[in-house]
């Protein structure tokens, strides 16, 4: 077949995507910009008042939106270097000689197949009847009580539990990594008398550097947009210490139906994430090495 | 090869243009319905049922079944999980879909929906709403209530005898004889209404008008501190507080189940409990009585949920919506389903109930003999309960030297960010 007619297949099973892309995210996400410059409760029928760009000054004054920004900045860093820690620990375990290696590598994923709703309630669970009981019988129960209902002990819960999820499918990236890298370097290096902490600092690691971009690029914008494990967890509480970005411009539009403001939110939100992510891309895609 | 291309090209010309088509169409069509109306067919027409109570949807598409079967007019009745009805109603409402009968749970809600709600004045079945129980938008009916629903203090009548929580002193009495019996001798649960949103009705609805009272507090005339009924709540408070265990750790499903178990005393809850505890098949006899803020002996007796019509669909479909409801509300299969099936306390007056639960029959009595207090909440500003009151409950549960003046002036910050 020649180049041209090519063309016209790309074309014929792309249009239906890009269809689809644009009537469910472009699109709404223009309007949404749109309606961020009104007041209005939400409802078709009501009158939406043009305010400019009051939305936007509102939102430094709004002290419930800055704490859920820093809540929302603390769980990021806190979620993304323990998930890439542990995703990468899992790598190099079952890359090694290990027996269970694949029995390993198929548990430690299976997480990430359940959804984040489901999980959230059965670590409720976990926290409430699992943890309070281990902690009475063991008598650790100045670590083992429900960490959901204690307003800093919460946000870690929630961080432990997004890094159960994630770190399996973080760790199929780290192990396509892995495999990625020749096998005659490693053996170089072992005839030149290199040990395994060596072989791991100058040869692993920088080699995974395309990895360690598209992980953190991952982890860094789901745990930003992070909501469904937030929700069915800690629903924001307790006394509002987990509410993170996502919740807080839910409850902004639906909670207290401020439309128009929880859209502007949600703009700065898109921003945020854009900028940082980005710049996360930028500086590692920097550091990475050609072979 | 050529004529390959170019029927492909023309193809994809089609769908594109077949799926611009359906997009711009389908508004049209919506539009058309909305505005003109009046040119449907009332044999073949059809209305839709969005309600927000997912324990009667099973009984309601019964319901509609026999409608159906009935009249032949073609019933759907919506599926919802219940806690997001209301921005689900919105978004339907939005687009054009919404349905032709709704539930309203109180005026906020109707009024923020004022657009859409029916006029039902002129309808029949509004003459045999109880009086002060419909709900009304600018003095005109918009909604007939499911039923009248009571809350206050499920007590165990084997453990707990009325004079034992007549008032204050004999209320912390009590709790203090069953917190060195090792009985729990009264329970909330963690969910916002029955942690902090039920209980906080007391001493709004104590006050002499407490729409008025609202009202001031909203424009910042008075301060819950200031108010004697709010101190003397704080004070109930912090008894709660420090002769219970934290209700923080307590999933309503824990609560019913540990009084059903005879672990706790007393829990503050509605009739609607008495599902859950007929489940459990309780060996013991359960009534309901009144929370005694400032000796308060009424019960809190209110609607929780209102029937009401869309009023922006076509004439048609309005009448088959009215018809609908007046004949769930005059038939005999309509008013059995709605003591029977819905398990529903009547808020009409034609409707007889002599099978109900012991709760309910407390609820009722209240109701009939006037011992009952308004449903306040029901004026709150709208989400103000799950969205500022319960973080604030959550934060005096968990801090133990928070006392009950400092929670109350803490709920006056609540306010304050809620109407802001």
């Amino acid at each position: 077949m020649s180049n041209k007619s090519n063309k016209w297949w790309y074309l014929l099973f792309t249009t239906p995507l890009l269809l689809i892309f644009i009537t469910v995210v472009i699109i709404p996400f223009l309007i949404g910009i749109y309606y961020a410059f009104f007041e209005w409760d939400g409802i078709a029928a009501n009158p939406k008042v043009f305010v400019g760009f009051e939305n936007f000054v509102q939102l430094f004054g709004d002290t419930r939106f800055l704490a859920s920004t820093w809540k929302t900045i603390l769980f990021t860093l806190l979620a993304v270097i323990s998930v890439n820690v542990v995703g990468l620990v899992f790598a190099l375990l079952v890359t090694s000689k290990l027996r269970t290696a694949n029995a390993a590598r198929t548990m430690i994923f299976m997480p990430y197949l359940i959804g984040g709703l489901i999980l959230g309630y059965i670590w409720q669970f976990i926290f409430l009847d699992v943890f309070t009981l281990f902690g009475k019988v063991t008598g650790f129960d100045n670590v083992f009580f429900n960490w959901l209902i204690d307003i800093d002990y919460a946000l870690y819960a929630l961080v432990f539990v997004f890094t159960w999820q994630m770190a399996g499918y973080i760790m199929i990236i780290y192990i396509a990594g892995i495999q990625g890298i020749p096998n005659d370097v490693i053996e170089a290096s072992k005839i030149d008398g290199a040990n395994g902490w060596q072989r791991l600092r100058k040869i692993t690691f920088p080699l995974l550097m395309p990895a360690f971009t598209i992980s953190l690029f991952l982890t860094l914008s789901s745990a930003f947009k992070i909501y469904d494990v937030n929700l069915s967890l800690t629903n924001g509480g307790p006394a509002n210490s987990t509410e993170m970005f996502a919740m807080n411009i839910y409850n902004e539009i639906f909670g207290y139906s401020n439309y128009g403001f929880g859209q502007a939110k949600a703009i700065v939100f898109f921003f945020i994430v854009a900028a940082i992510t980005l710049t996360q891309v930028y500086i590692t895609k920097k550091r990475e090495v050609e072979m | 090869m050529k004529f390959q291309k170019r029927t492909l090209g023309s193809l994809l010309i089609v769908a594109l243009l077949m799926i611009l088509a359906a997009c711009s169409g389908n508004e049209e069509a919506g539009k058309e319905s909305e505005s003109k109306g009046g040119a449907g067919k009332s044999s073949n027409q059809k209305i839709t049922i969005f309600q927000s109570k997912v324990e009667i949807s099973d009984q309601l598409e019964a319901l509609a079944k026999e409608y159906t079967k009935e009249t032949g007019v073609e019933v759907e009745v919506w599926g919802t999980t219940g806690d997001d009805y209301f921005s689900q109603l919105q978004i339907r409402m939005n687009s054009n879909q919404g349905p032709s009968i709704f539930s309203l749970q109180n005026v906020t809600e109707a009024e923020k929906m004022k657009s859409y709600v029916y006029d039902m004045d002129s309808e029949g079945y509004v003459k045999n709403i109880a009086p002060g129980m419909e709900l009304k938008v600018n003095d005109k009916v918009v909604g007939v209530p499911y039923g009248v629903e009571g809350f206050g203090l499920v007590y165990n009548k084997d453990l707990v005898k009325p004079e034992d929580v007549a008032d204050y002193d004999s209320f912390v009495r009590t709790l203090e004889k069953f917190k060195a019996e090792g009985i729990n001798g009264f329970g909330l649960s963690k969910e916002a209404y029955f942690l902090i949103g039920h209980i906080s009705n007391y001493p709004f609805a104590l006050q002499k008008n407490h729409y008025e009272y609202i009202d001031e507090l909203t424009d910042g005339k008075v301060t819950m501190a200031e108010t004697k009924e709010f101190q003397e709540f704080g004070k109930f408070m912090d008894a709660i507080k420090a002769n219970t265990p934290s209700p923080l750790d307590v999933t309503y499903d824990k609560e019913v189940g540990d009084f059903a178990a005879g672990k706790s005393a007393m829990i503050h809850q509605g009739n609607w409990a008495y599902g859950m505890l007929s489940d459990f098949n309780v060996d013991f006899e359960v009534g309901m009585l009144p929370f005694p803020l400032m000796g308060n002996d009424k019960l809190a007796v209110g609607v929780g949920n209102n029937w009401a019509i869309n009023g922006k669909k076509d004439e048609a479909e309005v009448k088959a919506a009215n018809d609908f409801l007046n004949w769930m509300f005059t038939s005999e299969i309509g008013q059995r389903y709605i003591v029977e099936e819905f398990g529903f306390v009547p808020a009409l007056t034609n409707i007889k109930s002599d099978k109900l639960d012991s709760l309910s029959q407390d609820v009722l009595n209240a109701s009939n003999s006037g011992k009952t207090i308004p449903w306040a909440l029901n004026y709150f500003p709208a989400n103000i309960i799950p969205n500022d009151f319960a973080p604030k409950a959550e934060e005096f549960f968990l801090s133990k030297d928070m006392t009950g003046k400092e929670f109350i002036e803490k709920l006056d910050d609540a306010w304050k960010s809620a109407v802001k």
